[in-house]
Parts: C-alpha cells; structure tokens; sequence
C-alpha cells in the first residue's frame, strides 16, 4: 500500500455523535480516508462493505455490555488492522489490547489529535504510539513486559506528560525524530511479545524491513 | 519522713516511696507493740526481787518506743531515732539480769529478735544505720546473756539464728521492693507512651484549629484576590493587616472565660457587595469558657461569609441563647440552600471552620439545609462538658484518666503481692532449713514417734517444691492445690503437737510451731486476711490447749508460751497485715503518679504548641506573610496580575495543606485535586492523567512533589495537564501549563531526592517533580 492510496475505515462505535466527530477528523486529512462503514455492532466489520475496510476503529465499550475482547480477538485473528478507540484511560486495558493484536490503542480524549495518523499508520502497518499508551507502557511492571533500555522508558513517560514531542526533544536534548524513533522501537517490542499475531508480525517485518529497528534488537 | 527530704520528685516512683513509707512507720508500730507486749509478759514471769530494777529499765525503753512513733510526724536528725531505737534493745538487754531466769532470756530473745527485724523495715532506705542497730541489738542480747549468768557462755545459737532473720528481713523487702520498681518502671514507660499519645492529640488539634483559622483568613483573602473579580477593592487592606494578626497570635493558650454574647455582637457583616444584614436575637450574658466560645464566634463569622457567597439573600438571623446548661447559637437564611451531603470533600467552609471547630472544643455543630429551603446552622455547647482546671493548655482536658490509674493500682498489687509471696517463700527455705532442721535433729529423742515429726518436715518440703514450681514464674497457685495444701498444714500442725510432749510444747524442740504460720502465709497471701487469723488461730489454739490440759503450766511458763507465739505467729501475722496495707495504699500510688503524669503532659503540650505554632508561622513568613503585608499596607496591588498570580498559588499551596489531613486512599492524588480545583475555579481547563499504581510517599516530599503543579497552574491562563506516573522505581508528578504568564519560576526543590526540572517553549511550560523512593545505591547498582 502506498502512502498516499486513500484508505477505507469501518468505525464500531454505538454513539453517533462520536461517528460524525471521527469523520470530520478524517476529511481534515490530506490523504483521503473513507468510513465506509459505521454501526454499534461488531458484525459491521464482517458484512459489507466494512469487511473489506482497510482498518477497523472499534470502540471497546458497546451498549450495555463489558470490554469487548473477544471481538478484538477475532478481528485480529482474521488479519484485521484494529485501532481501539476507547473512553477507558486505564494501563490494563490499554496492555490487554495491544497484547491482543490491536494497531494502536487511544484514548477518546486523544481522537482529534491522534485518530487520523494511527488510522494512517494502521494501514500502513507501521506503529503509532499516542500519549496515553506511552504512560501505560512506560509504567507498565508486568512480568510479561519487553526489557525497555531507561531512555526509552523516559521518552515513553515524558511523551506522556507533555504530549509534545517538541518539548520531550527540548529536554532530553535529542531531535524529534529520535524521540519518534524511540517510540517506534518500543512499539515493536511489545508487537513482538505476548499472543502471535499476524498484524503484530506484519508491524514487525515491516519496521525491520523500514529500519526502524535491528533484527538484534529483538 | 526522715530520708523524703532529698527525694526525688513527688510521684517519681510511687510505689517504692510508698512501699518505704508504708514498712518504716509499721515496722515502728510493731516493734513498740511487740516491746510493750513482751515486756509486760517478762515482767510478769520475773523473779520478785528485782522488779524494780527491772520496771525501771523497761519503762524508758517503753518511752522510747511512744517517743519514736511521734517522731513518725515530726522528721529530727537521724541521729535522734538511731538513738532511741538502740536504747529500746540495749535497756531491753540489760534488764535480763534484773528480771532473771528462763523467761527473762525468752523476753529478751523475743524483743531484740523482733526489733532488729523491724528495724531492717524502719531503716529500709539506710541499710548501713539499719545493720548497725542489728548489731546492737545482737551485743545487747549477749549482754543480757552475760550479765545474768556471768562465767555462762552466751547461747550463740540463738544469736546466729536472730542474724539469719536479719538477713532475711532485709531480703524480704530487697525482693518486694524489686516487684515495686518493676511496677513503676511499667507504670512509667505505659504514662510515657499515653503522654505521647496524648501531646500528638492535642498537637492534631492544635493543627486543626490552625488550618481553620487559615482556611478562613489568609486563603480566603488569597483566593478572592487571585479570582479578581472585585472592582472595589477597599475591604482588601484591613481585611489583609486583620488576617496578619490573627496568624501571628499563639493559638490554644487562652484561658478564664468569655461572653459569647458581647463576641457574636461584633460578627462582621461583609461589606459592599458581600454585606449581609443580621438580625440578632442574643439573650446574654452568655458566659463561656473562651475555647468553644471562640470557636462558635469563628464558626458564625465564616457562616456568614457563606451566606453572603452562596445563598442569594443579604439578610440572615443570628440568635443565641441558653438551654439549661447549654449555649446554642443558631444562624439561619431563607437562601437558596443546599444539599449538605452534596457538598464536596474539598469545600472546608462548612466541615472544618463550623463542625470540625466546634468538635474540636467538644461542642456540636449541625448543618440542616436543602434546595429551595434555606439553611439553619445550629451550634451546641454543652456546660457538663467544662470541668475547670487549675492549669490551662489544650491538652489539660484529656486527663486524668480514671481508668488508667486502676489499671497502674491493679499492676502495683500484683507485683506487691507477687513479691511478698517470694519474700515469704524464701523465708520459709532459709527457715525450715537452717533453723528448724537443727531443732529436729536435736531432739530427736523427744518425739513420740520420732518418724511422724521427720514425715511432717519433709512434708513442709514439699509443701516449698509446691509454691517454688508456681511462684517463681509469676503465677498463683491452683485453688484446689492451695486448699489441699493449708488442709495438709493443719494436719502437720496437728501431728506435730500431738507427738511431742506437751510440756515442750512452743519451746525450742517444736520446730513446726513457727514455721507453719510461715508456710501458710505464703499460700494465703492474697486471700482475706481473716483466712490467715483463723488458721493460725487454730494452729496456735491448739498448742495452746494441750499445754493448758494436759502440762498444767505455771504463770511464767504461760508468759513463755505467750512471748513465743507473740514472736513467731504474731510477727507472722503481722507481715500478712503489712502486705494488705500495702495492697490497700496502692490507689494512693497510682494518684500520684497520675498527678506527676498531668502535670510533665501538660508541660510537653505546652512546649509542643509552642514549637509548632513559631515553626508554622516560619513557614508562612516566606510566603503568605509577605503577600498579606503588602497587601494590608498597600505595597502590593490586587490590581496587579503578577500580585493576583502570587496569591492565587499560594491559595492553592493552602487549599494542598488543607488536604494533607484528609484520611484518603491516595493522599498525593487528593492534595493534587485540592491544588487543581483552585485553578479551576478560575477557570483553567486542568486534564489530570494517572499511570501506574500508586505507592506511600511521605508528606514533606508530597509538598515538594505538588508545588511545581501549583506554581505553574497558578500562572497558567487557559490550559494545563498534570499527570502522575508511578514507575518501580519512582514517582513523577508533570504539569505542563499552555499560555502562562512570563513571570513564572518554579524553583529547585529542598529535598535532595526530589528533582524538579523546567522546560519552556513559547508560552507553555512544562514541570516535572520526581522522586526516586529506592536509595541510589539500591537503583544504582554500580
């Protein structure tokens, strides 16, 4: 997929006015990116025309019930790109979702801010790393958690508080895009533990075959 | 008192004063009772001829005896009572010749046996003056020996045997007095441990009483002048120089009594746009002590306030009277009330200045309001409550506490009665088996049968494994063993008297006629004395009858039998009655140690609050002081947006102070939220954003760890994120300001395991506090 193909998007999501604030997020977005697709409901994504959407953004909490893990999971397991799209703002569950498989996992305080380049990156394979999901990795004592080096757990922190990069640049003394590049590895270090999927195996091929991270590294 | 003089403190060591109090005036009184006894039994088995002499001699030693009770009243030099007492036992020696024969030597023997041992009581604290009249009395007892019977060698026997006894008096009350010093040391250690108790309470409600005074001068001024929001500023200078005022003045030292009538009749009623009319309905005098009458004016005041702030009416009723003997103040609006359980933790107006405050005196404040229907505060203070003291401090009014001295009294007769059941099972060893052991073996041929009388002695034996296998280790002895063994006693009693002749019967081959009364006395000790007279009754009654049916004795041989029983069964008694004052003096004790006790936790309180307030109001001096002077003296401008930033994060620091005393899960996320609702209520957008899990970090780094946070959101105009994260290894607390005055310095932070670091770009900051709770070493493994 090239980076500038436009790119489809099916949203689960059962509040419509948040449907028609994503969408207006996406139509600010040079490379054009389509909801073809929108519903409370998970069978959204398996019928058409979502089942042929380049990325899902699904919304943990729909209707009455619990986190819906388990349609994450099947998602996921069909090769689907996922971003979680949640209100939740706590460590678990963000942990849960990548674990899981999902692309990325933001906060829906982060959707104006975020939501149209982890869709992008989510398409395109690549990692995304909003502020929240950095806090959460960055505070994250798991026993099942990647051995971080103590840069990248500062960068991951800082990114969090500051949520600028330009600010976490000017601090620790280092370019923006080395600040990005932190966040990259990280992100591929969490896509290479825990559950095997495909989408976290594609993240990580693609981010070795970019150079975006050593095959050593892993 | 004769060695009191140079004690220590009254109430240091209660116990152990009154234990040597207690044995040295009855050791006086039993040795004059046992003098005048004794002597009058001598007198009346002596021979005719040389009863004047003899009544002569004993007269003044009867004389010294009264002479050294009065002088229990009226301290003289030692010298004075030294002299008396080694009168009473050389006269008493040397009447011996004057009275003559076997009588005469048992008398002798009997006083100067008896007052040397007291004497070890009387002298408890001097053991060397002590010791020198047992050597007295010892050189007047062979004097006497000597003198009547020149050219006879003095029976030594005897006077080893009263040395012995010596030692054991002075044993005795060596080991009692050892329980006692253990009971007061207890005693003292739980008194320091509730003192600290009791000082850290008064200091907490010292520190309550300080926030509320806080809350409603300085942060309330603080706030209105950071929100800015007045165009008349007039208030602002007066108010200012009044709240400087009110911080400086030591709090909780206030005593004598106020009239809450002529305080609530001076309520400020706001002025401009905060002015609230009052309708007073105050039937004075209302006469009060000033702590709870200060707190119901303070509470009234900032009522008041509220009623200008949030109730939407300028006029309100303020009414104060008496109830039996109860002082009830009542303020009421017809405003647009509240729903008093909706009111946020962090609102302090209503929980700490009215109800906490007047709780704090340990009145009553109650809040009755709902929506729509105005609001009616009602203070109660109760005159039961007030027990006037001669002392003042906050802390006066916690003790005394009746409990605690019971259980001080109840730990000094335990450890009384434990000691003396030592004391006496010693007794009993050295007794039975230094002296009576010879006894036995002496006479031997005496006893009809010979092995009934050694049966009985190994009986007592065992009877001393008994209370050796119980006593030692603190503990009492079963009941059913206890009676079992006196039963067993009164047998030997009885074996003993039956199978000697009777007309040895109290002489010196009845060993088991004074050693009894030692055996029961130590399992008897803490049962009703007159279970003891009985069984001594009975164990004296029935030698007493054999020798008077079946030896018809002559006068002087009754005397003896009399001297006899008064020195070993007497003296028995005698040391059951002493215990039992003892026992009966211990409330006296614990009074005062509880009054010594009042006194030093009134002093620390005092010295505490002292301390607190000049380290409080140092504390302020480097940053409210400052603002509120300028302010009050119109140096500074509220005018100014700098001025209004400074009091806005110092409202903010108070309103994070205020937070340190709520009882949280999470105290550091509470006094953030406490910080950030200032900077709301101005009308910042504050995000707060929490990653890890949370930790206990101590309050001094808290405060190192929110001040940037209160800093950078007191100079922030429009947006700002705070976020804390929690890593293994440390805690960070961030905020990052969006559009924030120039004038902003967040400084270095005064703990050296906090790092504070600032990042400008354009108009945001952003600040980040971090504290490592692991040492470096432990996360720094190089």
């Amino acid at each position: 997929m090239s980076n500038d193909a436009p790119v489809t998007v099916v949203v689960i999501d059962d509040h419509p006015a948040i449907l028609s604030g994503v969408e207006m997020w996406y139509a600010t977005s040079s490379r054009p990116i389509t909801v073809v697709a929108a519903g409370g409901s998970v069978k959204d994504a398996w019928t058409e025309p979502g089942l042929s959407a380049d990325v899902v953004v699904l919304d943990l909490q729909l209707a009455e019930g619990g986190p819906v893990f388990g349609s994450l999971r099947k998602l996921v397991d069909a090769g689907r790109p996922v971003v979680v799209y949640s209100m939740r703002d706590d460590e678990k569950t963000a942990l849960t979702c990548l674990n899981l498989g999902a692309a990325t996992f933001l906060t829906k305080a982060e959707g104006r801010e975020h939501l149209v380049d982890a869709t992008l990156a989510a398409a395109d394979n690549l990692p995304y790393m909003p502020p929240a999901l950095a806090g959460a990795l960055g505070a994250s004592a798991r026993a099942d958690s990647p051995r971080l080096s103590a840069q990248e757990e500062n960068v991951l922190i800082e990114w969090f508080q500051s949520e600028s990069k330009e600010l976490v640049a000017q601090r620790l003394g280092i370019s923006v895009r080395t600040v990005n590049s932190y966040l990259d590895r990280v992100r591929i270090k969490y896509a290479n533990v825990g559950r095997p999927a495909r989408t976290k195996a594609s993240l990580v091929a693609r981010a070795v075959q970019d150079g975006l991270i050593d095959v050593d590294d892993l | 008192m004769i060695g009191g003089a140079a004690g220590p403190l009254p109430g240091d060591n209660p116990g152990e004063r009154l234990l040597n109090r207690t044995v040295r005036r009855y050791g006086v009184w039993l040795r004059s009772a046992a003098v005048l006894v004794c002597g009058v039994l001598g007198l009346v088995s002596a021979d005719t001829g040389q009863t004047p002499v003899a009544v002569g001699l004993l007269t003044p030693a009867f004389l010294a005896c009264a002479a050294r009770l009065a002088l229990l009243r009226r301290p003289r030099p030692l010298a004075v009572p030294w002299a008396l007492d080694a009168a009473v036992v050389t006269l008493t020696g040397l009447s011996q010749p004057a009275l003559g024969g076997a009588g005469a030597d048992m008398m002798v023997e009997a006083i100067v046996g008896i007052a040397v041992i007291t004497f070890q009581f009387e002298w408890a604290t001097r053991p060397v003056p002590a010791a020198a009249l047992a050597v007295t009395g010892l050189a007047a007892c062979v004097l006497g020996d000597v003198l009547a019977a020149p050219g006879r060698t003095p029976e030594w026997k005897d006077v080893a045997r009263i040395a012995v006894l010596v030692c054991l008096a002075r044993a005795a009350y060596v080991i009692v007095r050892a329980r006692v010093r253990a009971a007061d040391r207890a005693a003292a250690a739980g008194a320091a441990a509730r003192r600290e108790a009791d000082v850290a309470a008064a200091r907490r409600a010292s520190e309550r009483d300080y926030l509320a005074l806080l809350h409603d001068t300085a942060c309330a001024t603080l706030l209105t002048v950071s929100r800015g929001d007045s165009r008349d500023w007039s208030w602002l200078p007066p108010r200012a120089r009044r709240d400087l005022d009110a911080l400086s003045a030591a709090p909780g030292f206030e005593t004598g009594s106020v009239d809450l009538a002529a305080l609530l009749a001076c309520v400020p009623e706001g002025d401009g746009r905060t002015k609230v009319l009052l309708r007073t309905d105050i039937r004075g005098p209302l006469t009060m002590p000033s702590g709870p009458g200060l707190a119901i004016f303070q509470g009234v005041r900032e009522a008041v306030a509220n009623v200008a702030c949030h109730a939407g009416v300028r006029e309100a009723a303020l009414g104060a009277w008496t109830e039996g003997r109860a002082v009830v103040v009542e303020l009421s609006d017809t405003g647009r009330g509240f729903h008093p359980e909706s009111v946020p933790s962090t609102r302090r107006g209503i929980s700490r200045s009215v109800i906490g405050r007047m709780h704090a005196v340990g009145g009553s404040a109650t809040v009755v309001s709902s929506p729509g229907a105005g609001t009616l505060v009602r203070w109660r203070w109760d005159d039961r409550s007030w027990t006037p003291r001669t002392g003042d401090g906050p802390g006066a009014r916690d003790v005394p506490h009746p409990h605690r001295e019971r259980a001080v009294v109840r730990l000094m007769r335990r450890q009384v009665l434990h000691g003396a059941q030592l004391a006496v099972l010693l007794i009993c060893l050295v007794s039975q088996f230094a002296i009576s052991i010879r006894q036995l073996t002496h006479y031997q041929d005496l006893y009809r049968p010979a092995w009934a009388q050694t049966t009985a002695f190994v009986w007592l034996a065992a009877v001393l494994v008994i209370g050796a296998t119980h006593l030692p280790r603190g503990r009492q002895l079963p009941p059913g063993v206890r009676w079992w063994t006196v039963a067993s006693l009164l047998a030997v009693s009885a074996t003993c008297t039956f199978t000697l002749p009777p007309q040895w019967l109290t002489g010196d081959p009845d060993w088991a006629f004074g050693l009894i009364g030692w055996h029961a006395l130590f399992l008897l000790a803490d049962v009703r004395i007159r279970l003891f007279t009985a069984f001594l009754a009975a164990h004296v009654g029935l030698s007493i009858t054999v020798v008077l049916a079946l030896a018809s004795p002559t006068l002087d041989e009754l005397a003896a039998a009399g001297i006899a029983t008064v020195s070993t069964c007497g003296f028995q008694l005698s040391m059951r009655v002493l215990v039992g004052l003892f026992r009966d003096a211990a409330p006296a004790a614990g009074n005062a140690a509880a009054r010594a006790e009042e006194l030093r936790t009134r002093e620390r309180i005092h010295e505490h609050l002292q301390r607190d307030h000049k380290e409080r109001y140092r504390a302020l001096t480097a940053t409210t002081v400052p603002l509120l002077m300028g302010l009050g003296y119109e140096s500074l401008s509220p005018r100014d947006e700098e001025v209004r930033l400074r009091c806005g994060v110092e409202a903010a620091r108070m309103r994070r102070l205020f937070a340190e005393g709520d009882a949280v899960s999470d105290p550091l996320l509470n006094e953030l939220r406490a910080c950030i609702e200032v900077a709301e209520r101005k009308g910042v957008a504050v995000g707060l954003a929490i990653r890890g899990r949370s930790g206990e970090v101590p309050v001094e780094i808290r405060r190192e760890l929110i001040d940037p946070v209160a800093v950078v959101l007191g100079h922030t105009r429009s947006t700002a994120r705070v976020t804390v994260v929690w890593t293994a290894r440390a805690v960070r607390v961030s905020v990052v300001g969006a559009d924030c005055a120039d004038s902003l310095r967040t400084g270095a932070a005064r703990d050296p395991k906090v790092s504070v670091v600032t990042t400008a770009r354009g108009d945001s900051v952003w600040a980040e506090a971090s504290w490592s709770s692991k040492r470096p070493e432990e996360s720094n493994p190089a």
